[in-house]
C-alpha cells in the first residue's frame, strides 16, 4: 500500500544543512498498521507529511497504492490524496466556524459526494456524537472534538488514515476511548493505518512499530523495522 | 453550489459579515452619489438651460438665414426665435423706453415662462405658467410698466405702428439675465407683428436669438453644422459663456462631488480590504486542511472566487438598493426645501454603483485572498509555518491602481488624477515615516509613564508594523475627512460671500451729472442703500501703441469690436485686486492719464504695462498708459469695468453716471417713483436673476453636505474594520493578562491607551496630510483658495484619539465580559 525507499529529507539553515530524516526505508501493506515513534524533533511529523504527499523528500521515493508520488506535481499528489487519504490530527483541526456535522461533511463535499450529509450524520452516530450535530467546536470537549475529527477522517473511507499524536491533546481516559474507536473504525473499514505518537502503550496496538532517532531508523532488534515489514 | 454553502457558513460564522457589510456600504455609497448627483446635475442643466431659455442661443444682430431654420427642424432640433430692441411704447400721452421682445410660439424651449393676470403678483395662486406666448395683437407686460404708461390690462398701448392690447402681465421670464443691453420694462409681443410695427429699418440695434434646445448628441451634431456658417455678427452662447460666475460655482460643485465620491470609495475600499486581509488569515488553516483533503490549488480557488462573486453580486445589489433608498429619502428632503423637483437618472447612472463593486472586488477584496489556495498542505501538520501573504505596499499599490481606475471613469480628467494620486502617494509614504518615528517616541514616553501606558505603548512598539499600517489607516480615513469638511466649508462659504443676500440686484444707468445728487438724496429718503456711483463714458479702444491692432487681435477680442464702458474710480471696489503695476496713489502724475485694464482683456490684447492705448469717445482722442491690470469678480453684481481710468480723466467727456443698488421685493416700486422723476435714468433688472442663482448654489450646497455625510459613513466603516482586523491578536493578549489576573481596570485602560494613541498618532498625521491635499487640490483641481481652519490642529489629533479609543474599547470590551478560558479558547 505504501513504500517508501531510502527517503531523506534536509534543510538548509543559517548554520548549514540540517538532516531531518536520513536514508528511511519502509512498506506497509493493506490494512496494516504501523506506529512510529520517537521523541520530539526525530522526525516523525516530518515522516508522515511525506508518505501522506504533503511534503516531498530532498532524495528517496515514496509511492502509495502504486502511485509514485515522488514524481508528481503538488496538483497530481492531491488528486492521490483525494482518493486514498484521510487524517487525524494532534490539533484536531475543525473548522471553528462549522458544526459538527458540516465539519464532518467537508471532506464529502469537496469530493463532490452526494449523499454528504447522511453519510456524515452516520459517521457521527458512529462515534456516538448524535446528540451533537448541530454543536459547534468550541462547545465540545477535546474528546468530543476529537471523535468528530475521527468521524471526518472515516467519512470519506480512505484507503489510508494518517493520524498525528491523535491523543496529543487529550487526558489518558479520553485519549484510550478515542483509540479504541480509532482503532476499530480501521478494523472495520480495512484501513491501512500509519499513527505517529510518542506513546508505547498505543504503538503496541499497531501491527508494526518503527523507532526514530534523529532521522535515522533505530535498530531493528528491538521494534519491527524496515527490513522486517518489506515482505 | 459548494461556494453557496461554503459562504452561507462564513455569513453565519461572522466571517464575511464585515466584508459584505463594507462592500455594501462601498456600492451604497457610490451609488446614492451617483445617482444624487447625476439627478442633481441634470437638474442643474436643466435650470442652467432656463437661464438661457434654451439648451444653446444663436446671438446675431442680423436676421438669421431662414435655410437655418428648415435645417433645425429636418434634424430634429427644435427651435424659436426672439428679437429683442429698445423702443418707446405710447399710451395716450404717456410714453416709456420700453425694452420690446418678440417671440415665436415655442419661446421658451427651456425654463418657464410665469404670466398673471394681476399687476405685481407674488402668490403662487396668482401666478400661471404660460402656454405658450402672446397671441398677434397682443401684448404682456412687466407690471411696473402699467403705472408708467397709467393703463390697466385689457387697455392698449402703441409700439411703432402696430397697437396692441396688453392682457397679462409678465412675472418672471427664464432668460431675462441674458446680458445688460436692454433697458427699460418688458413688453412682450408676437414675431409675427414685429413687421407691423415698422420699428425695425436698416441700421436699427436689433438683437436677434435663435434658441436651440435637443439631446446631447443630437444637439452638439447640429451646433457643429452651424459653427462654421457663423458670421462675425454671430456668435453661439451657452450656459458657460452667458453666466460666467453660475458656470464656475458649477464646475467646482461638481468638482467637488465628484472628488468625494472617490474619497467615499477609497474609504470603503480600505475597509474592505482590511476585511479582506482579515478573512483570508482566518481561512489559511481551512485552505490547508482543505487541501490535505486533497483539493487542488485550483479548485481551492474557484471555491474561493465563487464565493466573492456570489457576495459581490449579493453586496451590490444590496448596495445599489440602498443607495437608491438614500439619494430618494435625500431628495425627498430636498423637495421640501426648494421648489425644483430633481428629474429621474437615467439607468445608467446606476451602473456606476455595480462597476464601483466590482472594483473593490477586483482591486481590494480579491489580493488578500489571491494567495489563500497557495497555502501549503503541509502547514496542516506545521503550524508554525509561515505562509505568503500580500505585501502591505503591494495591497496599498493596487489600492492606488483602483483609486487610479475610478477617478479616471468619474471624471476622465488627468490633472485631477494626477493630483489625487501625488497627493495620496506623498501622504502614505511620509505618513508611514513619520508614524514609525511617533511610535518609537512613544515608547520613550511609555517608559516613563503609569503602567497603563506602559503596557499600551510597548504593545504598540511590539507591534510596530502592524501598528504603522494602523495608524497609516485612521490617519487616511480621518485626513480624507478633514479635507472634505474644509473643502465644503470653504466652498459653501465663498458661494455665499459671492451672493450675500443684499447683493445689489438693481443697475441705474445712464444717470447724468447734475442728476447724482437728487437720486442720491431720493434714496437715502426711501432707505435704499446705494453703492458708489460711477462715472461713465461710452468709447471705443481703436489703436494700441500707436497702431491699429493686428486682424487676428480684432477677430478674437471683442472689446474691439464695440464700444465699452469706461469709467475712472479713486478707489477699488473690493472685488477688484491689482494683480500688476500701481494704482492712482502710487500713479505718478508726469506720466499722465493712466488706465488701469481687466485681466483677461489685458491678455486678450496682449497689453503690457506701460502699453499706450488710445480711445475715441464720441470722435473725440484720449490716450493712457497701461497702469495697472486687474482681476474683478464679475459675478459680485457690482458695476465693473474693463478700463478704470485715473481720477478725473473722463471729466471732458461728459459722462454719465452708474450705479447698482439692492431693492428688496417690497421695495420694487421704488422703481417707478425714480422714473417718473428722473424719466431718463434707465434701470436694469437683475433680481429675477439673482434670486436664480441663489437658488442653484444653495441646491448644489444641499447636495455637497449630503456627500459629506455619506463620506462620513464610510470614514466610520473603515475605523471600524480596522479595529477589528487587530481584535484577534488583542483580545488573546488581554485575555492572557486576565488569567494571569490582571484588574479589569488594568485591561480595559491598557486597550483604552493603545487605541486612543493610535488614533492621535492618525489624528496628528491626519492634518499633515490634509494641509499637503488641500495645497494640491487648491493648486491643481479646485478653482479655489482654500483656508485649512486651526480647529483641524485640535480636532484631528483630540477627535482621533476618542473616536478610535471608543471604537477599540468598545469593540473590544468583551474581553473583560467574558470569562478568560472562553476568550482564549476561542481565539486559540
Amino acid at each position: 500500500m505504501i513504500e517508501a525507499s531510502q527517503i531523506s529529507k534536509s534543510v538548509t539553515t543559517s548554520e548549514g544543512e540540517l538532516v531531518i530524516l536520513n536514508d528511511v526505508s519502509l512498506s506497509v501493506g493493506g490494512g496494516d498498521s504501523l506506529a512510529i515513534t520517537g521523541a520530539s524533533g526525530s522526525g516523525k511529523s516530518t515522516l508522515l507529511g511525506i508518505l501522506a504527499g504533503l511534503d516531498l523528500p530532498t532524495s528517496g521515493s515514496v509511492s502509495l497504492n502504486g502511485q509514485v508520488l515522488t514524481d508528481m506535481d503538488e496538483e497530481g499528489r492531491a488528486r492521490v490524496r483525494a482518493a486514498n487519504v484521510g487524517f487525524v490530527f494532534q490539533s484536531f483541526q475543525l473548522l471553528p466556524g462549522l458544526s459538527a456535522l458540516e465539519n464532518v461533511m467537508m471532506p464529502l463535499e469537496l469530493h463532490g459526494s452526494r449523499d454528504a450529509e447522511q453519510r456524515a450524520r452516520e459517521f457521527l452516530q458512529r462515534v456516538g456524537l448524535q446528540e451533537r450535530l448541530r454543536h459547534y467546536p468550541k462547545q465540545l470537549s477535546g474528546g468530543e472534538q476529537q471523535r468528530v475529527a475521527i468521524a471526518r477522517a472515516f467519512a470519506s473511507e480512505p484507503r489510508v488514515l494518517f493520524a498525528d499524536e491523535p491523543t496529543g491533546n487529550l487526558d489518558t481516559a479520553t485519549g484510550s476511548r478515542v483509540i479504541d474507536l480509532l482503532f476499530e473504525l480501521n478494523r472495520e473499514q480495512g484501513t491501512t493505518l500509519i499513527l505517529v505518537t510518542h506513546e508505547s502503550r498505543l504503538a503496541r496496538r499497531c501491527s508494526a512499530q518503527m523507532a526514530l532517532q534523529a532521522g535515522r531508523v533505530m535498530a531493528p532488534a528491538t521494534l519491527v523495522a524496515a527490513d522486517a515489514l518489506a515482505r | 453550489m459548494l461556494a453557496l454553502r461554503l459562504l452561507w457558513r462564513n455569513w453565519r460564522s461572522g466571517e464575511v459579515k464585515i466584508l459584505a457589510g463594507a462592500l455594501v456600504l462601498a456600492v451604497a455609497v457610490v451609488s446614492a452619489i451617483g445617482v444624487f448627483t447625476e439627478r442633481l446635475e441634470r437638474s442643474l442643466i436643466k435650470e442652467s438651460s432656463s437661464f438661457l431659455g434654451a439648451d444653446r442661443i444663436v446671438r446675431s444682430s442680423h436676421p438669421i438665414d431662414p435655410a437655418w431654420f428648415e435645417a433645425a427642424d429636418r434634424r430634429q432640433v427644435r427651435q424659436a426665435r426672439t428679437a429683442m430692441f429698445s423702443s418707446m411704447v405710447f399710451a395716450g400721452d404717456n410714453m416709456h423706453l420700453a425694452s420690446v421682445k418678440a417671440v415665436t410660439p415655442g419661446y421658451p424651449l427651456a425654463g418657464r415662462l410665469e404670466i398673471s393676470t394681476i399687476p405685481f403678483a407674488v402668490a403662487a395662486a396668482d401666478i400661471a405658467v404660460a402656454p405658450g406666448v402672446p397671441a398677434p395683437g397682443e401684448a404682456w407686460v412687466d407690471s411696473r410698466l402699467l403705472p408708467l404708461l397709467d393703463i390697466e390690462l385689457g387697455q392698449r398701448v402703441q409700439v411703432g405702428e402696430k397697437t396692441l392690447t396688453v392682457t397679462r402681465v409678465v412675472i418672471r421670464e427664464p432668460d431675462r439675465g441674458d446680458g445688460f443691453s436692454l433697458f427699460g420694462a418688458r413688453l412682450m409681443m408676437n414675431f409675427a407683428d414685429l413687421a407691423a410695427t415698422e420699428v425695425i429699418q436698416p441700421g436699427s440695434r436689433v438683437r436677434y436669438h435663435w434658441l436651440l434646445a435637443a439631446e446631447g448628441a443630437r444637439l452638439d451634431a447640429f451646433m457643429q453644422w452651424v459653427e462654421p456658417q457663423l458670421t462675425e455678427h454671430q456668435r453661439i452662447v451657452d450656459l458657460e459663456s452667458a453666466q460666467r460666475g453660475l458656470s464656475s460655482t458649477l464646475q467646482t460643485g461638481r468638482r467637488f462631488l465628484m472628488l468625494a465620491g472617490v474619497v467615499g470609495v477609497l474609504l470603503a475600499g480600505v475597509a474592505i480590504a482590511i476585511a479582506a486581509q482579515r478573512f483570508a488569515g482566518r481561512h489559511v488553516d481551512q485552505v490547508a486542511l482543505m487541501k490535505s483533503l486533497g483539493a487542488s490549488a485550483w479548485r481551492i480557488r474557484g471555491l474561493y472566487m465563487g464565493q466573492l462573486l456570489l457576495l459581490a453580486a449579493v453586496a451590490s445589489l444590496l448596495g445599489m438598493l440602498a443607495g437608491d433608498l438614500v439619494q430618494r429619502a435625500v431628495v425627498a428632503a430636498l423637495a421640501a426645501i426648494f421648489p425644483i423637483s430633481l428629474g429621474a437618472a437615467p439607468i445608467g447612472a446606476y451602473g456606476i454603483g455595480a462597476i464601483t463593486g466590482l472594483v473593490c472586488v477586483l482591486f481590494f477584496a480579491l489580493p488578500p485572498l489571491w494567495h489563500l489556495p497557495l497555502v501549503p498542505p503541509l502547514k496542516i501538520l506545521r503550524r508554525e509555518m509561515q505562509v505568503g501573504a500580500i505585501r502591505t505596499w503591494l495591497q496599498g499599490a493596487l489600492g492606488l491602481c483602483a483609486v487610479v481606475v475610478l477617478v479616471w471613469l468619474y471624471s476622465g480628467d488627468a490633472r485631477l488624477t494626477a493630483a489625487v494620486i501625488v497627493g495620496l502617494g506623498a501622504v502614505i509614504a511620509l505618513s508611514a515615516l513619520v508614524a514609525w518615528r511617533l511610535l518609537h517616541a512613544g515608547r520613550y514616553v511609555g517608559m516613563r509613564a503609569g503602567s497603563v501606558w506602559r503596557l499600551a505603548l510597548a504593545n504598540l512598539q511590539r507591534r510596530r508594523g502592524q501598528s504603522v499600517v494602523q495608524i497609516l489607516v485612521f490617519a487616511i480615513a480621518l485626513m480624507l475627512l478633514l479635507t472634505l469638511t474644509t473643502v465644503r466649508t470653504t466652498l459653501i462659504d465663498e458661494w455665499q460671500v459671492q451672493l450675500p443676500a443684499d447683493t445689489p440686484n438693481h443697475f441705474l444707468v445712464n444717470v447724468a451729472p447734475y442728476e447724482v445728487e437728487p437720486i442720491q438724496r431720493l434714496m437715502t429718503q426711501q432707505q435704499v442703500q446705494a453703492n458708489h456711483l460711477f462715472p461713465m463714458v461710452r468709447g471705443r479702444l481703436t489703436h494700441v501703441n500707436d497702431a491699429v491692432p493686428a486682424a487676428q487681435v480684432q477677430r478674437e477680442a471683442e472689446v474691439l469690436r464695440r464700444e465699452a464702458n469706461l469709467s475712472w474710480a479713486e478707489s477699488l471696489n473690493p472685488d477688484n485686486r491689482i494683480t500688476a503695476g500701481v494704482w492712482w496713489p502710487d500713479w505718478p502724475a508726469e506720466r499722465g492719464v493712466g488706465v488701469s485694464v481687466e485681466q483677461d482683456v489685458a491678455a486678450e490684447l496682449q497689453l503690457a504695462l506701460g502699453d499706450r492705448l488710445r480711445f475715441s469717445i464720441g470722435g473725440l482722442r484720449l490716450d493712457a498708459t497701461v497702469a495697472s491690470i486687474r482681476s474683478l469678480e464679475w459675478d459680485s453684481m457690482r458695476p465693473n469695468f474693463y478700463f478704470l481710468f485715473s481720477p478725473g480723466a473722463l471729466d471732458n467727456y461728459s459722462p454719465m453716471y452708474l450705479t447698482s443698488v439692492y431693492l428688496p421685493p417690497q421695495k420694487k416700486l421704488f422703481i417707478n417713483d425714480l422714473l417718473r422723476k428722473f424719466p431718463t435714468v434707465v434701470v436694469i433688472e437683475m433680481d429675477k436673476v439673482i434670486e436664480q442663482i441663489q437658488t442653484i448654489v444653495a441646491q448644489v450646497s444641499q447636495g455637497v453636505e449630503l456627500v459629506l455625510w455619506l463620506v462620513l459613513v464610510g470614514g466610520l466603516f473603515v475605523l471600524l474594520a480596522a479595529v477589528n482586523a487587530s481584535m484577534d491578536s488583542r483580545l488573546q493578549e488581554s485575555g492572557l493578562l486576565r488569567a494571569l489576573g490582571s484588574r479589569r481596570g488594568l485591561v480595559m485602560g491598557s486597550l483604552w491607551a493603545e487605541f486612543s494613541t493610535l488614533g492621535f498618532f492618525a489624528g496628528l498625521l491626519a492634518v499633515l496630510g490634509a494641509q499637503v491635499l488641500l495645497f494640491g487640490l487648491q493648486a491643481w483641481a479646485l478653482d479655489i483658495a482654500v483656508r485649512p481652519h486651526l480647529w483641524m490642529w485640535l480636532l484631528g489629533p483630540l477627535g482621533g484619539a476618542a473616536l478610535v479609543g471608543a471604537l477599540g474599547v468598545l469593540s473590544c470590551r468583551r474581553v473583560v465580559t467574558v470569562a478568560p478560558a472562553v476568550v482564549l479558547r476561542e481565539v486559540g
